[in-house]
């Protein structure tokens, strides 16, 4: 089956002038043409499949907002090509956007002063929404999202995590096969954040909305992507499994372990202890190297367990990692 | 097309609907531009009353130009609001412009449905009245000609003006700072031209005959309605040309749009 | 004393760090200025002097008012009102400093940048395209010095007043709209007051207005000497004491309200 979203190649250059200062600054500005280039998105490829969840991480800067300009059809690219359920969005524009919606975190797509229900309205015309189908969408949104509490109510004086829920419900009104979501929990508290992500699987689940979501919040990938893409100055680092991620840059291990005793001496061939705590030790291991198994045989063997906890490595740690350029040796 | 206009005028209604909000605000702007014309117009009346005329016209006739340029302004201001160089152009630092190019509805007319400053209806009203006094005072005489041109004159000035709002919000696609220059033609512009083109001095008024052809926005106009003599000489086609001028301008700012959107979309933010 | 200084002193550093801007601004008044002086010597229709102005005296004012208009704030401004209505007052009312104080270090920073960067300029480019009018004596630059001053003054808590109507009202902009108008009209931007007829004149000397920025057009042009310049000048003078206790009070009693409904 064909994917949804091929990207090949994908380049986006921007040129910077040089902004001097002083005086006559504004002359100079104007006459020399002193810049430097910059690859916002470096030579990027990837294609994603009809119902994926995919999550689009990266540190500022990094190229994950000029990609999503560029797939929603708001940039054009400098090279390479793109084609994003059959069209070439920033070609298409009009035809394009019909078949995606798109949430950015910080702005609303609402407008402020009206209540919500309007908005909705209006957005039903823009986007030729039949009757029945807005009816039933609504009837649908209303209930996972709870948006009669406020439905009535003016923009302005929703909470954030309230327009938020109206900004998805107006993003999937038109029943788009792809959504968009920049920054979808930001700000949010947990509870908002969680309803929010159960209502994105919850499209994923019925409709088979095909979801691209940029965060810098990892639980929302860990609830939501079954895949993710990481970018840094432009290049595509990785793309693949959140369990691959982990096995093949996550970080160490840990084995919390409760003894019988307090031992002297813990040490244990192929592991580190990171804490000690009376009778409780904690270690630390690479468990590419060592497994799980072999590593409680190898501490049994020397001393007596009581109780043992396996803790996986923390993913913040893991992206903080690759970030940081430390878990980079083959990145695909 | 039908949906375009269809969602144009839905994006009017809602803007409409939220200034009407604040109802109490409403009021009190509508009157306060209101008032600002009739100090201006009033200044100059009372100054009249010492010095009776100016370049040899009326204060009727004055009040023709006056009055007509301000209802052509307002009704401009009011409808292109959203092509406010001002508005415009903090849209684009906030980003808040992107989410026209989401939308299925070509950006032009999203963009006119973005705003509708209802409280400038004060200058319309205000410039309505101007005009009808001085229609009454200056002894224009009225023939079947005159009254189907006249809308003419009014579509040809929000056409020329709209279309120098247009061009300054296109500018700001580059530089958010160049919107205080578009200032100059367009509020420059409209005083210039609700004074007799005459009184000016003739490098001044070449450039906005030659160069800017405003001269034929409202001068020429108000030459053929009130039966005045042309101090010019120019061919008699000149009295008529003020849908035309305005329309070279409109043109010239729906083409300079599109290669500054073509630009928004080439280099982002 | 110390403090007000600073705050003078980093308010007029911000104004110059608006280039562009102040460029566009030139122009646009230049521009204006052109149109005016066209405007007012066409009415003149070779009239040699008119009320006490020639020519000359015209174009010059034409000048003067557009020079003016940063340094006086003719326009209006509506800084202190919105700072009322978005809260940031309150932590305004807490500092050593008063309010009122506060803001007039603040605006005499603006005023004395706008001062040189519009005003003088704009009368410099006069002075080079034109034949204007000067002062003619070191008493009227003298007397031009203080009514200059004077009129800051009498600006300024003005648009203090007018500024806290915003502890009683949302709408306060749009009063202030109202208020800034007036001012246009009474002050003797639009056109010299001289031109007005006589009841108009009447009108308007009960109001501050005329000694905002009439009564230094007159000085500069000399068209009030002697014993009516002196008069002038005191004029000036109890209008901006008049005005600055109407501020003190009104804004106890806006702070006393601010305090009550807890901002």
């Amino acid at each position: 089956m064909k994917p949804i979203i091929t990207v090949e190649n994908l380049s986006k250059t921007f040129q910077v002038r040089k902004h001097h200062q002083g005086t006559l600054s504004v002359l100079r500005n104007f006459f020399t043409r002193d810049s430097r280039v910059i690859h916002a998105v470096d030579n990027v490829s990837f294609s994603v499949n009809k119902g994926e969840v995919v999550g689009y991480l990266g540190p500022n800067g990094a190229g994950k907002s000029t990609t999503i300009k560029m797939l929603t059809g708001l940039l054009v690219p400098s090279g390479g090509t793109l084609n994003v359920n059959g069209f070439v969005p920033w070609k298409e524009r009009q035809r394009y956007v019909s078949s995606i919606g798109a949430v950015f975190g910080q702005r609303t797509t609402l407008w402020w002063d009206l209540p919500v229900i309007e908005s909705l309205h209006l957005l039903q015309y823009i986007y030729k929404v039949p009757e029945a189908t807005f009816k039933q969408n609504l009837k649908e949104f209303e209930r996972v999202l709870e948006l009669n509490e406020f439905i009535t109510s003016p923009v302005r004086s929703l909470s954030l995590g309230q327009r938020m829920r109206a900004d998805l419900c107006a993003a999937l009104l038109h029943t788009p096969a792809l959504l968009f979501l920049d920054e979808p929990t930001i700000g949010l508290d947990v509870i908002a954040k969680e309803r929010i992500r159960q209502f994105i699987k919850h499209v994923n689940d019925v409709r088979e909305t095909t979801v691209l979501l940029t965060t810098h919040d990892l639980s929302d990938v860990q609830k939501l992507c079954g895949r993710i893409l990481i970018i840094d100055q432009g290049k595509l680092l990785f793309d693949g499994a959140l369990d691959t991620l982990q096995n093949r840059f996550g970080g160490k291990w840990q084995l919390v372990v409760d003894f019988a005793e307090s031992y002297p001496n813990v040490e244990v061939i192929g592991a580190e202890v990171v804490r000690l705590e009376g009778i409780r030790v904690t270690y630390a291991f690479d468990r590419s190297k060592l497994s799980v198994s072999d590593l409680i045989s190898r501490i049994s063997a020397l001393y007596n367990i009581r109780d043992i906890s396996v803790q996986e490595p923390e993913i913040e740690t893991t992206i903080r990692n690759i970030y940081e350029g430390k878990l980079l040796e083959s990145p695909l | 097309m039908q949906h375009i206009l269809g969602s144009y005028f839905r994006l009017l209604g809602a803007q409409v609907r939220s200034q009407l909000q604040y109802r109490a605000s409403f009021i009190l702007d509508v009157f306060s531009t209101a008032f600002f014309t009739i100090t201006e117009f009033g200044a100059l009346a009372l100054v009249f009353t010492r010095f009776e005329t100016i370049g040899g016209w009326t204060l009727a006739e004055v009040a023709f130009l006056y009055g007509l340029v301000e209802l052509s302004f307002g009704l401009m201001d009011m409808f292109f609001a959203g092509f406010d160089p001002t508005f415009f152009g903090e849209n684009i630092r906030k980003g808040s412009f992107d989410q026209l190019l989401l939308r299925p509805v070509p950006v032009i007319w999203q963009v006119l449905g973005s705003d509708l400053t209802l409280r400038r209806i004060g200058y319309v009203f205000l410039g309505l009245t101007i005009f009808v006094f001085a229609v009454h005072f200056s002894g224009l005489e009225w023939t079947l000609a005159k009254v189907v041109y006249l809308p003419f004159v009014i579509v040809g000035m929000v056409l020329f003006f709209g279309g120098l709002f247009m061009i300054g919000s296109s500018f700001t696609f580059w530089t958010v700072e160049s919107v205080e220059a578009m200032n100059i033609l367009t509020f420059g512009g409209s005083f210039l031209i609700s004074y007799p083109m005459s009184i000016y001095q003739d490098w001044l008024r070449r450039i906005f005959t030659f160069v800017v052809p405003a001269i034929f926005l409202n001068y020429y106009p108000a030459l053929y309605f009130l039966d005045k003599p042309d101090p010019f000489d120019f061919p008699f086609i000149a009295h008529f040309l003020a849908p035309v001028a305005g329309g070279i301008v409109f043109a010239l700012a729906l083409a300079f749009w599109k290669f500054g959107l073509g630009h928004y979309q080439s280099t982002g933010n | 004393m110390k403090v007000f200084w600073e705050i003078t002193k980093l308010s007029f550093q911000r104004q110059l760090s608006y280039r562009a801007a102040t460029v566009a601004g030139l122009i646009t008044n230049i521009f204006f200025g052109l149109l005016r002086a066209s405007v007012l010597v066409a009415l003149y229709n070779n009239r040699e002097v008119v009320e006490g102005l020639s020519v000359q005296d015209i174009i010059t004012y034409t000048g003067l008012t557009q020079a003016v208009i940063v340094y006086l704030s003719i326009f209006g401004s509506y800084d202190l009102m919105r700072s009322i209505h978005q809260g940031e007052i309150a932590g305004d009312l807490l500092k050593p400093l008063s309010l009122f104080t506060f803001w007039l270090a603040q605006d005499f920073g603006r005023a004395i940048a706008g001062f040189l960067l519009r005003g003088l300029s704009i009368m410099t480019i006069y002075a080079l395209v034109f034949d204007i009018t000067y002062p003619t004596s070191l008493a009227q630059w003298l007397a031009l010095i203080v009514t200059l001053v004077l009129s800051w003054l009498i600006s300024f808590a003005y648009r203090f007043l007018v500024n806290l109507s915003a502890f009683w009202s949302p709408d306060a902009r749009g009063i202030g709209r109202f208020a800034f108008i007036i001012v246009m009209f009474f002050s003797g931007f639009l056109m010299p007051l001289r031109f007005f007829p006589d009841w108009v004149q009447t009108l308007a000397y009960f109001t501050p207005f005329p000694h905002m920025l009439n009564t230094v057009v007159e000085i500069y042009l000399g068209a009030v000497t002697g014993m009516e310049l002196v008069k002038a000048l005191l004029a000036q003078v109890a209008w901006a004491v008049a005005l600055v206790i109407v501020c003190q009070l009104t804004l106890r009693l806006g702070t006393k309200r601010l305090v009550i409904l807890g901002g």
